[in-house]
């Protein structure tokens, strides 16, 4: 007897779509194989349960529905189109903002000079008044102007 | 659909094509034609008329706003079919796979051999669409399409945008589940 063939091949075959060498090889193996004539019969009887199953019925009303949704359809496109450029507008906004509050905010931070800059360089004495840190600031300058001999 | 568009399929690209340009009447004649298949297919695999309504909706909506995407490569049919699945997919990634047996309250039974009471076959139905709802996503796919739309293998690749052989073994391996849910039934 001839081997039985892959139980794929007899749910191709059930579905007809099985190429003719094949097809024809296959019923003659059916006609000897208790084993595969009674998958091919679970097949049918499955396929039978499946389409007793029923069918629904559209509803009238339904495809009333789908017309008319339908035409609401060009209302909602240009709808959608809005959304778009309102959202595309209101993004330019909000970068321009960022970027003028940015370029605002540069011109009004002075450059912070440091400390040991200005009293180096102070035209006149500023011991009397200096604070703290720039009496420690002249210091420093002085010392390092005598050390390369300018003092 | 036992063969992919029918006669309609010359007149389907030119709605389609008057669609595009402008034309609503040209889609709501598409919508006529084609939402009672929809319709059908929507209901296999929602198990639920409102679900099936809903997913109708929603491909014809995407149907129309892809319209200048359509390239006329598959049928008319065979796309508006494809976006379809696409929708119910999403939908049951989204959703919770309910459990529950979905009562087809709404369907309308073929004849039957063999003359089984009302009450049998109503309890056949339920028990029968409650498995095919359990199956996955791509099984459920498969079998609707082969076994209630009765698609050849060459359109079922079409639709669901997979190899014809994927087609052969998902469907064996979707009917080899479902056999298993259903063998009170088979033996």
């Amino acid at each position: 007897m001839i081997e039985c063939p892959e139980p794929q091949r007899i749910s191709a075959y059930h579905d007809g779509e099985l190429a003719e060498p094949s097809r024809a090889g296959l019923e003659a193996h059916l006609r000897g194989c208790p084993r595969c004539a009674a998958e091919l019969s679970r097949l049918r009887k499955m396929s039978q349960l499946i389409r007793a199953a029923g069918r629904a019925e559209m509803p009238r009303e339904a495809l009333e529905r789908w017309h008319r949704s339908l035409d609401l359809q060009p209302r909602t496109a240009v709808l959608h189109m809005a959304e778009v450029f309102v959202g595309v507008a209101a993004s330019i906004l909000l970068v321009s903002c960022i970027w003028l509050w940015k370029i605002s905010t540069a011109r009004d931070t002075a450059v912070q000079i440091p400390l040991w800059e200005t009293t180096a360089v102070a035209a006149h004495d500023t011991s009397a008044i200096a604070t703290q840190e720039q009496q420690l600031a002249q210091w420093i300058v002085q010392d390092l102007s005598r050390k390369n001999g300018n003092d | 659909m036992a063969s992919d568009g029918g006669p309609w399929r010359s007149t389907d690209s030119r709605l389609v094509g008057s669609a595009r340009d402008g034309d609503a009447s040209a889609f709501h004649e598409l919508v006529d034609r084609y939402a009672g298949f929809l319709f059908a297919l929507a209901f296999s695999l929602s198990g639920n008329a409102a679900d099936a309504e809903d997913l109708v909706q929603e491909t014809f909506s995407g149907a129309f706003r892809g319209l200048a995407a359509f390239e006329g490569r598959a049928s008319v049919k065979t796309w508006l079919a494809r976006i379809l699945i696409r929708q119910s997919g999403r939908r049951l990634r989204y959703a919770h796979r309910r459990q529950a047996v979905r009562l087809p309250l709404e369907a309308t039974a073929e004849p039957e051999a063999g003359g089984s009471s009302p009450q049998a076959r109503a309890e056949a139905r339920i028990d029968v669409t409650a498995a095919i709802g359990s199956l996955s996503a791509e099984h459920q796919q498969v079998i609707v399409l082969r076994e209630m739309q009765g698609l050849s293998y060459d359109e079922m690749a079409e639709v669901l945008e997979i190899p014809r052989g994927t087609v052969e073994s998902r469907l064996f391996r979707a009917r080899r589940e479902l056999r298993e849910r259903l063998k009170d039934y088979l033996e």
